[in-house]
Order: structure tokens, then C-alpha cells, then sequence
């Protein structure tokens, strides 16, 4: 299954038998097929990053409305706007424009901030550790109850746990995200009081994280307990499953170890699909449940009209993107033992 | 005669049969039409409701409502799902909200189906550079966080239901073109349609009366997965408060507005949820179900 | 030595007194003879499938035992029953099987027994060998793990005697290299390795039973024999019975003592070898024998096929299941299906009407 990004589809890349006689394991990676894969994936990537830089800026800044305006309001003065403008840079041509703006990425320099007269990337290194703490505390959830509910359904198909299970996905798949928050708080947070509807603390308080992080999981769990007890099944009607069960393992064990085993591999090649809405959904969820985050951020910017700001955090996200998109090719590519040795017979 | 031994259902099932199969094909068929048959009646009477009631019943207007009046719970004579806080009968709200809906949806999915499923045939028909670039080009946009840069297009042409639309659509062309390119490259060399271009039959020709019609069922499903994504994430932008302006009513601006009064008035909430909810959920059900039954084994 | 079709058969040995074996509870069994306690006994085996509104009469009734140690053969076209029959001794049909009558496994009955049961009789009373070797193995597992996993199932063994034991079984299926191949997956070894592999695991917690599940169709004629050779010499080695289930009849003349002809999921014949092939008595199986292309033949001579098809197992007709391809049916044998009875000593058949000539030619 190919992901977006780098389009190639994994495992069908050029993979040459390794030397005779085997040899140790270093000689092996060493002219190994392993490495041109990686180079030739990363090769790929850089494009796609550069065409990501430059939708950016374009979006930005050639769409109609003028930023030196919206920032110092209805009232200002013809002087006051053009020497703002100036300032901004704004009189130059947009493409010497994208040109500054990416000469100063390449040097790691962001701009600066309109709005907090800082520096982009410590306004972003500020903000993105709560998202990264939000993020993997759902994908946490996500896991730790997709993988055995996708086991559970897989092993009786048809019965009461895997229709309960599809039905819930479904359902977790239609619900809106700010629906769901505000589901949660209302149930959660209002009634029971059990956990706070507004962040308390500065971020990085799981009490503060829970509530947003059960609204991001949840449909990421009707997604992957979907995909993967699909995939489960299939692995069960291949012939080496047979081979396990006449070893007298039951179903559980088979499904659970050898099965998902080989789920896994295909899990890697879908995770970089939800990552779009997985981000969309970040930045409803931070401003539903006011975390500063990097989400909550850019809608803040956007707001103010903080050019620079949402270009950088525009860019983190697509960047982030595409790496993960790369990661996963690669990932797919390491952990599958058939790409990583060759089909080397003796 | 295969053993099916593991118990496993026949492989290639896809998953989206949430079917409760029986045993004997005929109850299978049965209720696999009806897993099509009901979402897509609750979608008919949806559209009925936003769009043919209004026509018909004089529903009160969704805008502009008296101070008097607000507060009113469901259930009161006259505003079957009561008031908002400033007056406004939340019925009709509802059904003006569910036009926007649908119509951006419809307006959407049809962009792209159009300028993205050509696309996408073109590349895949002719190949070649064309395909790589648009390709490359595919890959950008799909890194691209929609939500996000669909912020930011509607931020700088301003709010209203066509930028909405336009901005929205920089998201469905892509997706179609992916679709339908994979779809030609799939056709393309199928006994039939290379018997078509061996015979001199111009690209076009095969184009539409080959390849077209047979991507068609695999289209439609994706319009209708498609459309529920986009009902969503419309609804995400109005949320937001960078969707539909005031003081038209959508269900995303609705579910916002309700947000402060969560506690007190739950239903302002609710009410709209519900909607969105049944919308969604059927036009996913009906897309999964049609998925099956037309999937090409 | 060749056999009555002409081709090389495998000098049986004596079978021999049992060998020592790792960590048996049970005393090891005495090999085969008449009046014995039979391995496995199957009574009147039924075993229907209901799938999409139809019901599919897979098995209609079969019986016979195996004594320990003993190689029986049996041998159909696909759709005959035999696989299913095999999956029935394991306990491995699915919950959509209805199965009745009786398998016995030394004294203790299969049918019904309940998961957990079933789990410790597979691999430890009865093990398989299957026939795809590139996919009976899990490619993401590598070999070693696989085998200890089989090995700790039933084997009260530590980690590393579990090892231990999975290079000795490596070694045992003449696999060069053993300690080496534990680390390696199943995609860097040949099919005829894999193959070993797969015994390998089959034979980890020394049932008593080995099915043989054409368990060499899809390999070279060179890697069939070389692991069939293998797999009678284990047989010698562990005293463990042979099943083997093909529709290669040659094979079974080759390797087995005994066989048994199924046909629409009912035994129709059963001999031993010699019998079976000196003095074929059912129609089925004469016309089975008749199309092994062999040595002796003239050169291009068409081989006698069996005209029409099998038939649907879904719908139960009375009189014999071959009588529609059978170039001797008679008037009664489309009334009335004729019983499994043991007409000669060793020899029983399924037929109004056998033949009763001698098989043509003995090299």
C-alpha cells in the first residue's frame, strides 16, 4: 500500500540479492539495497517539502487583503500604512519575497512574530510541547484499546464484541470533533465533574489533557480498529495461520502473535493518512479545551493577522507531515524482514 | 471445495460491512439493501426537510428573532426545538444551517468530481510527465494539513459561502484526481480498453465511454464519503467563526454559540449535533454500503 | 524395487522397537501388529458445512483406524472429503462444521470435545504437515522462534532447551546449518527446506500422528522424494504413524502400506498397497490407476481420463456417487449406493459390480 508522500510503493523498490555467502551482519547493510532505498526515499521527499514551503508563502501572502492594513487597523493613515508596508517588506516583489523567507528557513530563522515581537521559533518552542504531550497521550489511548478490541473482534467475526466494535466505529468515524469535546465535557466535566473543562494549569497536567485527548483518540480508534481487524481477518485465512493453530495455540495467541505480527506492517503505511485530520481536529480540540498550544496558536494568529507566525506553524505542521510520511516508508521498510534481507536464498 | 478452516469470512470483505449477515443469502441480500435503503431515505428526508419544508410549511424566519422570545426550551408551542438566546426559533435555524450544509457539499464534491476526477484521468491516461508532475503536485497538497490551509485561504478572501466553497475545494480536487488517477491506471489495461486503443479509437472517445462509466460507482462512493468530510469540516470552519458569516445560520455556528450556555441549555448544543450527526453517519453508512455492493472482486 | 505401476518403491524396514524420546510423560508405543489398541479409530465420520443457504455434505460417513506406526494413504480428487476428513482429526473445522460420529484418539473421543481440549490434542496427539510451503510459515518470524513456539506449547522446556531441541529437530530433518538457520526467515530458504521446516514443527512435541497433507504436491519431483524419504525414516526413528493424504496414486504405491479411496466424500476402497493395485476392484479406482502416465506405456497414447465431473456435494442422491462416470454402472447401482464391506480379508470395497481383473502388467 503506497503513502502520499513519497509515492513509491514499499517493497518494490529495487532490491538486488545481497553478496553470496551472507557474511556479517554490518557487510550486509553496508552495500546493502537498505540504504539506496532510504537515500532514494529521502531524494523524493525534498521536493515535496519545497513545493510545501512554497504553497505556503504563496497562500499567504499573494492571496488579495492587505496584512499591513488588517494590522494597523481601519483608522490609520495613508503614511502610516506605507511605512508599515515598507517595514514589512511588503513593496518588494512577491518573489524576492519567498526568496528572503526562504534563505532565512534554511538559516533556521523564522521571522519575527508581529504580534509578540519574538521570534518565531521560540514562540513555536513555547507551544509545541503541549501539542506533543496532547498528541501522544491520544495516540497512547489509541493503541492501547484499538489493538485488543481489534483482536477481540477478529477472533469471533460476527459476534456480540466485533458488531458492538463496528458499530462504535462507525460512529466514532461520523462524530465531529468539536461535537465530541463538547460531549465529553457535558458528560465528563459538567455532570461529573471528574475532569476540568478549561485547561487549569500551563499545560503538561494530565487532568487538563485527558478530556482532549479522549476527543482526539476516539476516532482514531474507530479508524484503527477497523483497519486492523479487516487486516487481522485476512491474515487468518492465510495458510500460516493454520500451521500455528495446528500447533494447538489458540485463537487469541495466534491473532496476537503472529498475526498481528503481520497487521503491523500495513498498520505503518496507513498511519501517515490520518495525519491531516489528526492535525485539524488538534487545533478545534486546543481551542475547545484553551491548551496553548500550537493550534491554539494559529488561530490566534490568524487573528491577528500575524503573517510570519502562521507561516511558520503552517509549515511545522506540513513539514511534520511529510517526515512522518517518510518515516513510515522507511519504517515499513526496516520492519518487514523480507525487504530488509534481500531475497537472498543458499 | 476450499476448507474454511480458520473461521475467517471470505477474504477481500471490506470493511465496511457492519451487515448483520444471517446464514442464507436471502436475509444477507435483504439486509444488505437495507443498509443502503435507510441511510439513504434519512438522507432524503433531510433534504425534504431543509429544502421542500420551508416551500411549503411557513416556518418562522431563522434570523431577527424578538428578545421576547428567547430562552424557550424544546417542545414549546410554536418552536419545536425551542428559542436561542436572542430569539431565533432554532428549528428553522436548523433547517437553514442543513441548506448551507448540503449545498456546500454538493458544491464541493461536484468541483471536484469534475476538475479533480479529470485530472486525475488525464495523468493516468496519458502518463508520462504530465503524471509526475501532477503527482508531485498531489503529494503537496496532501502533506498539507487541510484544515489549516483552508483557514488561511478563507482568512484572506474573506467569509462567505462561495470563498467557503473555493477554499474547500482546494481539498476535493486533489483527493479526486488521487482516486480517479488510480482508477484509469487500473482500467487502462484491461482487455477491453486496450483492445479500444489498439483499434485507433480516439483517447477521448475511450476516455468517456470506457473509462468513465467504469469509474463512475467508484466515484459516487467516494463523493459521498467525501461529502460527509466536508459537511464536517464546513462545520469545523463555522466553529471556528471563519465559515459562513453572520447572521446567516449554520449548524457549526450553532454548535458554537451553544457552547457558553453547555451547562444551562444543553439542547442549544445538542439539537444541532444530532443533525450533523444523523447527516454524517448516513451519508457514511450509505457510501460504505454501496462500497460493497459494488466492489469489483 | 519397483511396484505394480512401474515405479520405485521404498523397501520397507521392519518397523522398529521405539526410540528413546525427549521428555515423554507416557511410555513409548510398541510397533504395529493385528489385535494392537488402534491409534486413531473414525466411525461413521459426517461432516456437512451450511454456507450461504446451501448445506455441503463434505463427509458422508467414513470409517477405519490407523495402528500406531502404521503409513496409511488416502487418496481422492479434490472435493472428496479427504482434507476435511484430516482437519476433523485435528479438531481444526471451523464452528460453521457440523460434524457426527466418532473419532478416537487412543480411547478418547475428538468430536466433541470442547477448544481447550482441542488446543492440547493439536500438535501433541496429531500434527500436520501442509502444502503450501511458501505460506505455511509466518514470514515475519524467524525460524527458530517458530519452532520453540511449538516445541514450549506442549513441552514443559525452558528457554533454552527449547532451543536446544528446535536445532536438534532442525538436524533431525537433515537441514545443513541448523544453529544458523534458527536466526534466518522463512523467504531465505528453499521450498524443499521450508518443507523440513514445517516437519520439523509437526514432529516438535512427538505426536503419534502425522497427516501428510499433499504435503509434497507442490514440490519437484527431486524434493518429493527426499522428503518423503525423510518422512518415512522419521516414521522408523519416532514410531509415529503416517497419514497421508494426496490424490497422487503413485505416491501412495510408493510409500504407503494401506490405502483408501474416497470419492464424494465416502471411503470406496481399501487395501493394502499390494492388493490395491493387484486386484483393483472399484471402477473408481481402476480408472484412477489407468491414468498414472508410466515408463512402460507406448509413446503418445492417450491417456484414459475420467470423462464428466464430481459431484455436488450439496445435494444427496441415492445409489452409488460415481455411478454417472462409471463405465460399468448398472441399473441398481444408480438405485442404491453400495456399502463399505470387507469382501476379501484386507480388501474391503464400495460396489455391485467390481472388476475382477488383475491389474495389468507387475514389473
Amino acid at each position: 500500500m503506497s503513502t502520499s508522500v513519497t509515492s513509491g510503493e514499499p517493497g518494490t523498490s529495487s532490491v538486488e540479492p545481497s553478496r553470496p555467502g551472507g557474511g556479517t551482519a554490518s557487510r550486509r547493510l553496508a552495500g546493502s539495497p537498505a540504504l539506496r532505498v532510504i537515500g532514494r526515499r529521502v531524494l523524493i521527499a525534498i521536493p515535496v517539502l519545497w513545493g510545501v514551503t512554497f504553497l505556503t508563502f504563496i497562500v499567504l501572502n499573494a492571496l488579495p487583503g492587505d496584512a499591513a492594513t488588517a494590522l494597523l487597523g481601519a483608522n490609520a493613515t495613508p503614511a502610516e500604512i506605507r511605512a508599515e508596508t515598507i517595514k514589512l517588506h511588503l513593496n518588494e516583489s512577491i518573489w524576492v519575497r519567498y526568496w528572503n523567507w526562504l534563505v532565512g528557513l534554511l538559516h533556521g530563522n523564522l521571522g519575527t512574530s508581529l504580534y509578540y515581537n519574538q521570534p518565531v521559533t521560540s514562540i513555536l518552542g513555547q507551544r509545541i510541547p503541549v501539542t506533543l504531550e496532547l498528541v501522544v497521550y491520544a495516540l497512547v489511548i489509541t493503541f492501547v484499546v484499538s489493538v485488543p478490541l481489534a483482536i477481540f473482534s477478529a477472533r469471533r467475526p460476527r459476534g456480540v464484541v466485533d458488531r458492538a466494535s463496528m458499530v462504535f466505529s462507525m460512529a466514532s468515524l461520523s462524530v465531529a470533533p468539536y461535537v465530541l469535546a463538547l460531549l465529553l465535557i457535558l458528560v465528563f466535566a459538567v455532570n461529573l465533574q471528574w475532569f476540568p473543562a478549561l485547561a487549569q494549569g500551563t499545560g503538561g497536567d494530565i487532568r487538563d489533557l485527558t478530556l482532549p485527548a479522549i476527543t482526539l483518540a476516539i476516532p482514531l480508534i474507530g479508524f484503527y480498529v477497523r483497519f486492523l481487524r479487516a487486516d487481522l481477518l485476512e491474515q487468518m485465512s492465510e495458510d500460516y495461520t493454520v500451521t500455528a493453530l495446528a500447533k494447538g495455540l489458540s485463537r487469541w495467541k495466534v491473532l496476537s502473535r503472529h498475526a498481528l505480527r503481520n497487521s503491523f506492517i500495513g498498520l505503518v503505511t496507513v498511519i501517515g493518512l490520518n495525519l491531516a485530520t489528526l492535525i485539524g481536529a488538534t487545533v478545534i480540540v486546543e481551542q475547545i479545551f484553551g491548551l496553548s498550544g500550537i493550534g491554539w496558536e494559529l488561530l490566534r494568529a490568524i487573528n491577528n493577522r500575524d503573517v510570519p507566525l502562521v507561516e511558520g506553524i503552517v509549515l511545522v505542521f506540513a513539514t511534520i507531515v511529510v517526515l512522518v510520511n517518510l518515516g513510515t516508508d522507511l519504517t515499513y521498510d526496516v520492519i518487514d524482514p523480507r525487504i530488509r534481507h534481500g531475497r537472498s536464498r543458499s | 471445495m476450499a476448507v474454511p478452516v480458520a473461521d475467517a469470512l471470505s477474504p477481500g470483505l471490506p470493511a465496511g460491512d457492519v451487515a448483520a449477515a444471517g446464514r442464507f443469502s436471502r436475509t444477507r441480500g435483504a439486509l444488505r439493501t437495507l443498509e443502503i435503503t435507510i441511510p439513504a431515505a434519512v438522507l432524503l428526508l433531510l433534504l425534504f426537510f431543509c429544502f421542500v419544508w420551508p416551500l411549503i410549511y411557513p416556518v418562522p424566519k431563522p434570523t431577527g428573532g424578538s428578545i421576547l422570545d428567547s430562552g424557550l426550551p424544546v417542545g414549546a408551542p410554536g418552536h419545536i426545538f425551542g428559542t436561542d438566546n436572542v430569539g431565533n426559533d432554532i428549528m428553522s435555524r436548523i433547517l437553514y444551517g442543513g441548506q448551507v450544509s448540503f449545498e456546500v457539499a454538493a458544491a464541493v464534491q461536484a468541483i471536484g468530481l469534475v476538475v479533480g476526477g479529470a485530472l486525475g484521468v488525464i495523468a493516468g491516461y496519458f502518463g508520462g510527465p504530465v503524471d509526475s508532475v501532477l503527482m508531485r503536485v498531489l503529494d503537496v497538497f496532501i502533506a498539507f494539513p487541510s484544515l489549516v490551509l483552508i483557514l488561511a485561504i478563507v482568512d484572506s478572501l474573506g467569509q462567505s459561502e462561495l470563498n467557503v466553497i473555493y477554499a474547500l475545494s482546494v481539498f476535493s480536487i486533489p483527493a479526486f484526481a488521487r482516486i480517479s488517477r488510480a482508477a484509469t491506471l487500473r482500467l487502462r489495461d484491461q482487455p477491453f480498453v486496450v483492445a479500444a486503443r489498439l483499434s485507433s479509437v480516439k483517447s477521448w472517445r475511450i476516455i468517456s465511454g470506457h473509462l468513465v462509466p467504469n469509474m463512475m460507482p467508484q466515484l459516487l462512493t467516494f463523493s459521498l464519503l467525501g461529502a460527509a468530510v466536508v459537511i464536517i469540516l464546513e462545520g469545523a470552519l463555522d466553529f471556528l467563526g471563519y465559515g459562513i458569516p453572520d447572521p446567516a445560520p449554520s449548524w457549526g455556528k450553532m454548535i458554537a454559540n451553544g457552547q457558553t450556555m453547555l451547562s444551562v441549555r444543553p439542547s442549544l448544543v445538542i439539537v444541532p449535533s444530532i443533525f450533523l450527526f444523523v447527516t454524517v453517519i448516513s451519508l457514511n453508512l450509505l457510501g460504505d454500503g454501496l462500497r460493497a455492493r459494488w466492489e469489483v472482486r | 524395487m519397483t511396484g505394480p505401476l512401474g515405479q520405485r518403491v521404498r523397501r520397507r524396514a521392519a518397523p522398529s522397537p521405539a526410540a528413546p524420546s525427549a521428555e515423554r510423560d507416557e511410555p513409548a508405543h510398541p510397533g504395529s501388529g493385528p489385535g494392537g489398541t488402534p491409534l486413531l479409530e473414525v466411525s461413521d465420520l459426517r461432516v456437512r458445512f451450511r454456507s450461504r443457504g446451501s448445506v455441503v455434505n463434505a463427509v458422508q460417513g467414513i470409517s477405519f483406524t490407523i495402528e500406531p506406526g502404521q503409513t496409511l494413504a488416502i487418496i481422492g480428487e479434490s472435493g472428496s472429503g479427504k482434507t476435511v476428513s484430516a482437519y476433523a482429526m485435528m479438531g481444526l473445522l471451523p464452528r460453521t462444521a457440523q460434524v457426527s460420529g466418532s473419532i478416537r484418539f487412543k480411547g478418547v473421543e475428538i468430536v466433541e470435545l470442547g477448544e481447550r481440549a482441542l488446543q492440547d490434542h493439536r500438535g501433541r496427539n496429531v500434527a500436520m504437515v501442509f502444502q503450501n510451503p511458501e505460506r505455511s510459515l509466518n514470514p515475519t518470524m524467524q525460524i527458530g522462534a517458530q519452532i520453540t513456539e511449538a516445541v514450549r506449547r506442549h513441552l514443559p522446556l525452558g528457554r533454552q532447551q527449547a532451543a536446544d531441541r528446535a536445532v536438534e529437530l532442525l538436524r533431525m530433518v537433515r537441514i545443513p546449518a541448523p544453529e544458523r538457520r534458527c536466526h534466518e526467515y522463512p523467504h531465505q530458504l528453499s521450498g524443499g527446506m521450508r518443507q523440513r521446516v514445517v516437519i520439523a514443527i509437526a514432529l516438535a512435541c512427538e505426536p503419534q500422528l502425522l497427516i501428510a497433507d499433499e504435503a509434497t504436491t507442490a514440490l519437484d519431483v527431486t524434493t518429493q522424494a527426499q522428503i518423503m524419504d525423510l518422512l518415512l525414516d522419521l516414521q522408523q526413528e519416532l514410531g509415529t504413524a503416517l497419514l497421508m493424504i494426496s490424490h497422487d496414486l503413485a505416491l501412495a504405491a510408493s510409500y504407503a502400506e494401506e490405502v483408501l479411496v474416497m470419492y464424494a466424500g465416502r471411503v470406496v476402497e481399501r487395501a493394502s498397497a499390494r492388493d490395491l493395485f493387484d486386484r483393483v476392484r472399484m471402477p473408481y479406482t481402476r480408472a484412477l490407476i489407468d491414468a498414472v502416465p508410466r515408463a512402460d506405456l507406448e509413446p503418445h497414447v492417450l491417456l484414459p481420463v475420467i470423462g464428466g465431473r464430481p459431484p455436488d456435494l450439496s445435494t444427496v442422491t441415492p445409489g452409488c456417487s460415481f455411478a454417472p462416470r462409471c463405465p460399468d454402472a448398472q441399473q441398481d447401482c444408480r438405485q442404491q449406493a453400495p456399502p463399505l464391506e470387507e469382501h476379501e480379508i484386507g480388501h474391503w470395497w464400495a460396489c455391485w459390480h467390481p472388476c475382477g481383473s488383475e491389474a495389468p502388467g507387475d514389473a
